[in-house]
């Protein structure tokens, strides 16, 4: 084609239009905001601030988010190796039909289920009570950091599982089969030859794991609300306690930074593939 | 002790001969096998949900033997391999190795390599890695696995490759390293799912005749399931032919090509074209006559009354329509076709409403009036079914 189609760029425009008053605008904004002193010039004042007062809650926020990336995936190994390789038909079948749930419950949901569950007179210590696993003056609260990795977790999990059951349903089952036939259990085969092929989609799935659950507020601030607590909390506190956009913007830069870190590491995990093949 | 752990404790040369191994095996089992079946396979039954796939299976295989299993898609053939590998769970019966019952055990403690048609490489290791896997399994050293993976692909003319990617190989080397796979961890039993049926034809050829002269050498006992009939014959010391999850036959290759059975075997041993024949006694022998009042005189012994013939497109030839030949029936036709598939003519001849391949050496014009011999020893004779006729292929 000779010369780009004005039909075909008036029929992105709507989109392309919604992109960037929504989505590009906003954020050249609030990143342009973040660098930007009261006076006008360019300056890391506010980051410096953000990091005086909440260096604490960077680190909380990490912490929370790469242990559940890392528990969401093996418990997502584990749901999937055993969707794919148990023989038992009534496993499969009540873990094929309980595990997709939490997917359709939305965060803010899950949080207040958990407060109710997880409280030191909850559901969870109560349980353990009356089955006299425990005395009721043992019982403890898990509504801190615990109560968040919990709550992302059960909310993970099924979405990482389903990514990764697909894609191990979907490699040539006679690999598997070579696998036992030679002598490998089916842990080593799992681990040994079929999560090597999967790992693509695992890697995949973690990646937008992490990115969710770093932008989730509704948990941290239902579950856990006291010091230290995570980021998102604390922009959301910077902007209605106090209508301090520098500040927030300057976590949200950090925030970026974060996400950014762990699409770089999908990014060039692609590029290798690609190089390879 | 399990089948498969003994093969480690004796990390023995793959170049052992023939009776040498066997003899191993036996010291290692610590039975004599020259009364224990390598595979013995008893009343067999396995089911999917409420649908019989096999209806109580019996097959004993010898050490060091080569059996095809050779069946038309769907009659359970490669069920059968699989529930013998343990991928498969038995409904009922048994399945011995070496006298040890192993319906009820896990695939991996069975001690047996397999074959697959897809090869069932595994894409993220090298070729050393998928060929050492075995012995990495078993825990032998890693240069103990570097040399025995050398040895192995040596043997498959494969040398130099260890460190390939396997997604960088051809079929056929792919389907050797599948080999070398297998034949690594010197397995008792070697079980092979079609796994030539993907390979281009001339790869195959090669790749049977190697699998075949390996089997002689190391001494291994082998299965192979294939659809292949010519495969089937070139390979295997006993064929069986399995239909609807039973075995219809089982026997040498020239025994089952020869003499088939029942008129399944028959027709897929390649007899696919049936005539209709009327026996009847006369004077020392029979006399045969068909629908359309061709008659012979026969001197042979063949069963009496109505019967069908089958037989192969080399059977028959073409003669005179008027000619009479002893033993033979000869049919008046019409050539309507000719092709020259190479070597030989190969004849469409109409005889009535039907129509029969003919393999000819001679040139015959289309259209002319000629006779179908058929010679009455080369015919295989079953009682009369309510089989159409004609050209089953």
């Amino acid at each position: 084609m000779a010369k780009p189609s004005f039909l075909g760029l008036l029929l992105i425009a709507p989109a392309l239009i919604m992109i960037g008053a929504l989505f590009l605008y906003p954020l050249g904004f609030s990143l342009a905001a973040a660098f930007t002193e009261p006076g006008g010039g360019l300056s890391l004042t506010h980051f410096q601030k953000a990091y005086e007062l909440y260096s604490t809650d960077i680190l909380f926020t990490l912490f929370i988010v790469v242990v559940s990336t890392l528990l969401t995936g093996l418990f997502s190994i584990v749901i999937a190796g055993i969707l794919t390789l148990s023989e038992t038909p009534w496993l499969i079948a009540t873990l094929r039909n309980l595990y997709r749930w939490p997917l359709f419950i939305p965060f803010i949901v899950a949080a207040q289920c958990m407060r109710t569950f997880l409280a030191k007179n909850g559901l969870m210590n109560n349980s353990f009570v009356a089955l006299g696993l425990m005395e009721p003056i043992q019982t403890t609260s898990f509504l801190d950091w615990r109560g968040i990795i919990i709550t992302f977790v059960w909310k993970q999990v099924p979405f990482v599982t389903l990514m990764l059951a697909g894609a191990m349903a979907s490699i040539d089952r006679a690999t598997i089969e070579a696998g036992r036939n030679l002598g490998a259990s089916r842990l080593r085969v799992l681990v040994e030859l079929v999560l090597p092929q999967v790992a693509q989609t695992l890697l995949v799935g973690l990646v937008l794991s992490f990115v969710t659950m770093l932008s989730v507020l509704s948990v941290p601030m239902m579950v856990a609300g006291s010091q230290p607590t995570m980021l998102t909390v604390d922009m959301a506190f910077r902007i209605n306690s106090y209508g301090d956009y520098a500040t927030a913007n300057a976590l949200g830069v950090i925030s970026y930074f974060m996400a950014g870190t762990v699409a770089w590491i999908y990014l060039r995990h692609n590029v290798k593939r690609e190089v390879q093949a | 002790m399990t089948v498969g752990q003994a093969s480690h404790r004796h990390p023995v040369v793959i170049f052992s001969r023939n009776n040498r191994r066997v003899k191993r095996i036996r010291e290692d089992i610590g039975v004599d096998d020259s009364v224990l079946a390598a595979i013995d396979v008893d009343h067999l039954q396995v089911s999917y949900g409420s649908q019989q796939v096999l209806h109580g299976v019996s097959l004993s295989v010898a050490p060091g033997e080569f059996i095809a299993i050779l069946g038309s898609s769907g009659c359970g053939k490669t069920t059968l391999l699989r529930t013998i590998a343990g991928f498969q769970k038995a409904s009922g019966g048994a399945i011995r190795l070496y006298g040890q019952d192993v319906v009820n055990m896990p695939p991996e403690k069975r001690g047996m390599a397999m074959m697959f048609q897809s090869y069932a490489l595994w894409p993220h290791m090298t070729v050393l890695g998928n060929v050492g896997y075995g012995l990495r399994l078993r825990g032998v050293p890693k240069d103990e696995i570097r040399s025995r993976v050398a040895a192995v692909l040596k043997m498959l003319n494969l040398s130099g490759l260890e460190d390939r990617k396997v997604t960088n190989l051809s079929g056929g080397q792919r389907q050797r390293v599948a080999l070398g796979r297998a034949l690594a961890i010197e397995p008792k039993i070697l079980l092979l799912d079609e796994p030539l049926s993907n390979l281009d034809a001339k790869v195959r050829i090669q790749l049977r005749s190697e699998i075949k002269s390996l089997q002689s050498r190391l001494g291994f006992t082998a299965i192979h399931v294939t659809h292949d009939r010519e495969e089937a014959m070139t390979m295997a010391d006993r064929i069986v032919v399995m239909d609807a999850g039973r075995i219809a036959q089982v026997g040498a290759p020239k025994e089952v090509y020869d003499r088939p059975n029942s008129p399944f075997v028959a027709s897929f041993m390649g007899a696919d074209n049936t005539i209709g024949l009327d026996v009847r006694p006369s004077g020392g022998g029979v006399e045969v006559s068909t629908d359309n009042g061709s008659t012979a005189f026969y001197g042979g012994e063949v069963p009496v009354g109505s019967l069908t013939a089958y037989f192969r497109d080399d059977v028959a030839s073409l003669d005179d329509p008027n000619a009479r030949v002893d033993g033979s029936i000869i049919l008046p036709g019409k050539i309507t076709q000719r092709t020259y598939p190479g070597g030989h003519y190969r004849y469409v001849v109409a005889i009535g409403d039907r129509h029969f391949t003919v393999t000819d050496d001679r040139y015959h014009d289309v259209d002319r009036p000629v006779g179908m011999r058929l010679p009455l020893a080369s015919l295989h004779l079953f009682p009369q079914a309510q089989s159409t006729g004609g050209n089953h292929a």
